[in-house]
């Protein structure tokens, strides 16, 4: 890695990591996804992982949540190991932690309600009662009680998003991934989404996100990780990437989203606007 | 043309019978081919190729062999050489039953395969198993998609019960040719066939063309 590394000031980071990802290489045929890629998730702390597309960060969510096997290093999560290719290990790691995925992957023939009780009501073998309730109030934290009743195609891309949020928490997740949720969504609801998790940030729920979404990883995340090519080219606190960085691609692939560094930061942070324009501040959970 | 209807009005309750018998045979074969098709489709889509082949090879046969033939085979072939001895009605319904389940197996293996990926993901990543995701998230999309096709498989289904008629199972069609050869009132007698047939099967096409537009939307 590269500049100094200020471990001691990770959030949790002075218990053992929930999810400590060892050296891992993910190849598709000679396609190498993921190249002795580490990175360590403390139990409280909101990770980011930014890169260009393809460099990787989806690939890593999805070997951590067991959906796909290993071609080197290994994954703890929990203190123990996660073997894909067994299908015990791989349940028992998919029930503590969520996914939210980029294109929701709601379950179209069943109500919301149903989408979100799922999973206690098969996995957890809740009685259907129990599963519901827990459903219902996962739905009011998302701000969606009144969409219950409605079949996912109904609601808008955000309002898919919040459901699958729900459906995810209603597992009572001690970690929870997401993999690019805000991409596939229309700019305008971009926000309610963003809103939805940094309340569970808030909480103090572990998150790792795949984001594009600059200022949610600068303002949200605890610990910003750097992609390209398969392999992790920096890690650290938002402000050393964003404002510090030192590393050349960092910099460029930042550029390229219309990220001008401490410039621009500077000028945001004095701007009393500033607020309006970031659409995590909006109040739109429950519009 | 010298016509005389009194023979299709005498012969009404025949007819009637031969009729229900047709919708019995149809509903019969239609239930036992529900299952089997989807266990040829799950024996399909098997990652074991001991499982799968098999029943690659029972769909394909019965696929690209014409019914009469499959009817006639069990008819006689397996009385003759196999010393098993199936009342009429029994190997009527055989016959029928290899046919359809292997029609359904393929119809249902397309829903099946239709799902996105993305379903079985999101469905094991609450945790659930293989079987949970088919059973729960997969299959009842499947089963919906594939509505249509299914029932014009029985519209189809309905007509070819007929073929039985050959190995005198009095359905509709083996009732009515023989009414004709009592008779001789060829034209009188295949006008009240054809017309039972469209009474009973159009409304069926009715049926089948409102699922068409009714799950037109997979989603």
């Amino acid at each position: 890695m590269t500049g100094p590394e200020p471990k001691q000031r990770r959030v949790g980071g002075a218990s053992a990591p929930i999810l400590a990802i060892e050296r891992i290489t993910k190849r598709y045929g000679t396609l190498t996804a993921l190249e002795d890629v580490s990175l360590t998730v403390n139990r409280g702390e909101v990770v980011c992982l930014i890169g260009p597309s393809g460099s990787g960060k989806s690939t890593l969510l999805r070997c951590a949540n067991a959906l796909e096997t290993l071609d080197g290093g290994r994954i703890l999560f929990e203190g123990r190991e996660v073997h894909a290719s067994d299908p015990k290990s791989a349940r028992a790691v998919r029930q503590r932690m969520g996914m939210v995925f980029q294109n929701f992957e709601l379950f179209p023939h069943l109500t919301v309600l149903r989408n979100v009780a799922i999973g206690p009501a098969t996995v957890l073998r809740l009685d259907r009662g129990a599963a519901e309730r827990r459903a219902r109030a996962l739905l009011a934290k998302v701000g969606l009680s009144d969409k219950a009743a409605a079949h996912p195609a109904a609601l808008s891309g955000g309002q898919q998003q919040r459901v699958a949020i729900a459906r995810a928490l209603a597992m009572e997740p001690a970690l929870m991934l997401f993999d690019e949720p805000t991409s596939a969504l229309d700019p305008e609801t971009v926000g309610e989404v963003l809103s939805v998790m940094k309340a569970l940030a808030d909480e103090g729920m572990t998150m790792v996100v795949v984001t594009h979404e600059m200022d949610f990883a600068r303002r949200v995340g605890d610990w910003v990780v750097v992609f390209d090519k398969g392999r992790v080219i920096e890690e650290g606190p938002p402000k050393q990437i964003f404002e510090t960085t030192t590393v050349a691609r960092t910099r460029e692939f930042l550029s390229h989203l219309g990220w001008h560094g401490e410039s621009t930061l500077d000028t945001a942070a004095s701007s009393s606007s500033e607020a309006a324009q970031h659409p995590i501040d909006k109040e739109e959970v429950d519009r | 043309m010298n016509l005389d209807w009194s023979v299709v009005w005498n012969n009404l309750p025949r007819f009637w019978d031969g009729a229900l018998m047709t919708i019995w045979l149809s509903i019969a074969t239609m239930v036992l081919a529900i299952p089997g098709g989807l266990i040829l489709a799950f024996m399909r889509l098997s990652r074991m190729r001991l499982v799968a082949k098999p029943a690659t090879a029972f769909v394909e046969f019965f696929r690209a062999t014409p019914l009469i033939l499959q009817i006639y085979w069990v008819y006689y072939v397996l009385p003759a050489y196999f010393d098993v001895q199936l009342s009429q009605m029994a190997t009527a319904i055989l016959g029928l039953v290899c046919n359809i389940s292997s029609f359904n197996s393929e119809t249902f293996r397309a829903g099946i395969i239709s799902i996105r990926l993305g379903q079985w993901n999101a469905g094991r990543a609450i945790g659930m198993t293989d079987a949970q995701v088919m059973g729960r998230i997969v299959l009842p999309q499947a089963l919906m998609r594939v509505l249509p096709a299914l029932a014009s498989t029985w519209v189809s289904l309905f007509k070819d019960t007929s073929l039985v008629s050959i190995i005198s199972v009095a359905d509709l069609s083996y009732v009515s040719l023989k009414i004709r050869t009592e008779s001789f009132r060829i034209f009188e007698v295949l006008t009240a066939m054809a017309a039972i047939y469209w009474l009973m099967g159009y409304p069926q096409a009715k049926l089948v063309d409102w699922l068409h537009r009714r799950y037109k939307v997979a989603e």
